[in-house]
C-alpha cells in the first residue's frame, strides 16, 4: 500500500528535481518498481560496458546484463547504501561474469588469426597521427583489431586495459568493482600499456616500418 | 635495453603508479615534483612513460559499448516481473501442506471441543451420579475380641 503511494509521487516522473539513486534505491526496497526502472535505465549503459569489458563475447552480454539487474532487483531489500549504488551494482556485474565463465568452463574468445595489413595500417595511423578513425563503424572495426592485440595480455591485466581506456572507468572504481587496491591498478595498467606497445611493434610492425621501441624490450 | 633487473636498480618501480597518475593527470605536489624529476633522469621511465601515452592514443580510438536502448530497461523488468510471479507461486507451494495440515488440525479440534462441550452440557447431566453411603465403624469392631462360636468338627476344636 505505501509502495503504491510513493509510486504516484516519484519525482523523477513528475517532472521535478531529478531523483538520486539514494533516494530510487531507497523506493526500490519498498517496493516501487517504477523506482528500480528508473535505476536501469541509469546504469544499463555502465553495466553493458563492464559485462563487454570482462566477458568479450558479445553473444552473451545482454542475456548477463539482464541477469545482473535481476539479482540486483532481488537483493535490494540487503543493501544497505554504505556504498554508491553503482558500485555495488557494478560488484554483482563482476561477480555474475566470473560465474558466468566459471559454469560454461570458457575463456573469453581468442583470435589467432594475424590481422590483415589494412588493418595493421589503420592502427600505425591512429598511433602515429593521433588522429582518432571518424565514424562508429571504424571506430568498432578498430576496436576488433585492439581487442585481438590485447588477448596476448593476461586476463586481469586486459580487463582493466579494456575497462579503464575504452570504457572510461576511473581507477578508483576499478579498484572497487576488482577488489584490487588502487597502486595495484595503476601499477597493472601502467606495465600493461607498455606490453601491448611490446606487442604492437613485435607483432604488427613489419620489420623496418614499425616504431622503434623507445624503452627496449620489458621483461615481467 | 631495459630490463626487469634495469628498472629494479634505478628505482624505477617505485615511481610506476605515479607515472599511471602523471598520464591520467591526476598528479600533484611533492610526489609529482619528484616524478618529475624521476623520469626527465631516467632512460627507462621516459620510455616507458612514451609506451603508454601511444597505447593510451590506440585504446581511446576504439569504440565502447554502445547503451543497449530503451528496450533494455523494459525486458528487464518483464523478466523481474516474472521472476517475481514464480517465487511467489513457488513460495505458496513449499507452505500448501503445512497450510493444508493446519487446517485439518483445526477442523478436528473443533470437532471434539463440540463433542466435549455437548457432553458436559447434554446428556452428561441426566445420568444420575451413584450415592454411596459410608456407616460408621466403631473402634470396638475393629480392635474387640472376636464372636466366640462352638468349634463344628475336630479340626476348628484344634484351631
Amino acid at each position: 500500500m505505501a509502495a503504491s503511494a510513493q509510486v504516484l509521487t516519484l519525482p523523477f516522473q513528475s517532472g521535478e528535481k531529478k531523483a538520486d539513486d539514494r533516494e530510487l534505491v531507497r523506493l526500490s526496497q519498498n517496493g516501487a518498481q517504477e523506482a528500480f526502472e528508473e535505476l536501469v535505465r541509469r546504469h544499463q549503459q555502465r553495466v553493458f560496458a563492464l559485462v563487454a569489458g570482462v566477458l568479450h563475447r558479445p553473444d552473451d552480454v545482454e542475456d548477463i546484463a539482464q541477469q545482473v539487474f535481476l539479482k540486483a532487483y532481488l537483493g535490494i531489500k540487503r543493501f544497505d547504501q554504505r556504498a554508491a549504488f553503482s558500485t555495488w551494482l557494478y560488484k554483482i556485474a563482476v561477480n555474475e561474469c566470473w560465474d558466468y565463465l566459471r559454469k560454461r568452463k570458457v575463456r573469453p574468445l581468442t583470435y589467432e588469426a594475424d590481422l590483415s595489413e589494412e588493418q595493421v595500417s589503420r592502427l600505425e595511423g591512429i598511433v602515429s597521427s593521433s588522429r582518432p578513425p571518424e565514424g562508429p563503424s571504424a571506430r568498432a572495426e578498430t576496436r576488433e583489431v585492439l581487442e585481438r592485440m590485447l588477448e596476448v595480455l593476461p586476463e586481469q591485466d586486459r580487463q582493466l586495459l579494456v575497462l579503464k581506456e575504452i570504457e572510461g572507468f576511473s581507477v578508483q572504481e576499478l579498484a572497487e568493482i576488482l577488489n584490487l587496491n588502487v597502486n595495484t591498478v595503476k601499477v597493472r595498467l601502467f606495465r600493461a600499456r607498455g606490453r601491448i606497445m611490446d606487442t604492437y611493434r613485435r607483432r604488427l610492425s613489419p620489420p623496418g616500418k614499425g616504431h622503434a621501441a623507445p624503452g627496449g624490450e620489458r621483461k615481467e | 635495453m631495459a630490463t626487469e633487473s634495469d628498472f629494479d636498480r634505478t628505482g624505477c618501480r617505485q615511481h610506476e603508479a605515479l607515472l599511471e597518475d602523471y598520464l591520467n593527470e591526476e598528479l600533484s605536489g611533492t610526489d609529482a615534483r619528484s616524478t618529475i624529476e624521476h623520469w626527465q633522469n631516467c632512460p627507462f621511465c621516459r620510455a616507458s612513460l612514451e609506451d603508454a601515452r601511444l597505447s593510451m592514443r590506440l585504446l581511446r580510438a576504439a569504440e565502447p559499448s554502445p547503451d543497449p536502448g530503451p528496450g533494455f530497461a523494459r525486458t528487464v523488468m518483464t523478466r523481474i516481473r516474472t521472476a517475481e510471479n514464480e517465487r511467489i507461486t513457488l513460495r505458496a507451494d513449499f507452505w500448501q501442506p503445512f497450510v493444508s495440515f493446519g487446517w485439518r488440525f483445526a477442523a478436528t479440534a473443533t470437532l471434539a471441543l463440540t463433542v466435549l462441550v455437548s457432553y458436559n452440557a447434554g446428556w452428561g447431566h441426566r445420568t444420575q451420579p451413584k450415592v454411596v453411603t459410608v456407616r460408621p465403624t466403631e473402634a470396638t469392631e475393629i480392635f474387640g475380641p472376636e464372636p466366640v462360636s462352638v468349634p463344628v468338627n475336630g479340626d476348628e476344636a484344634f484351631f
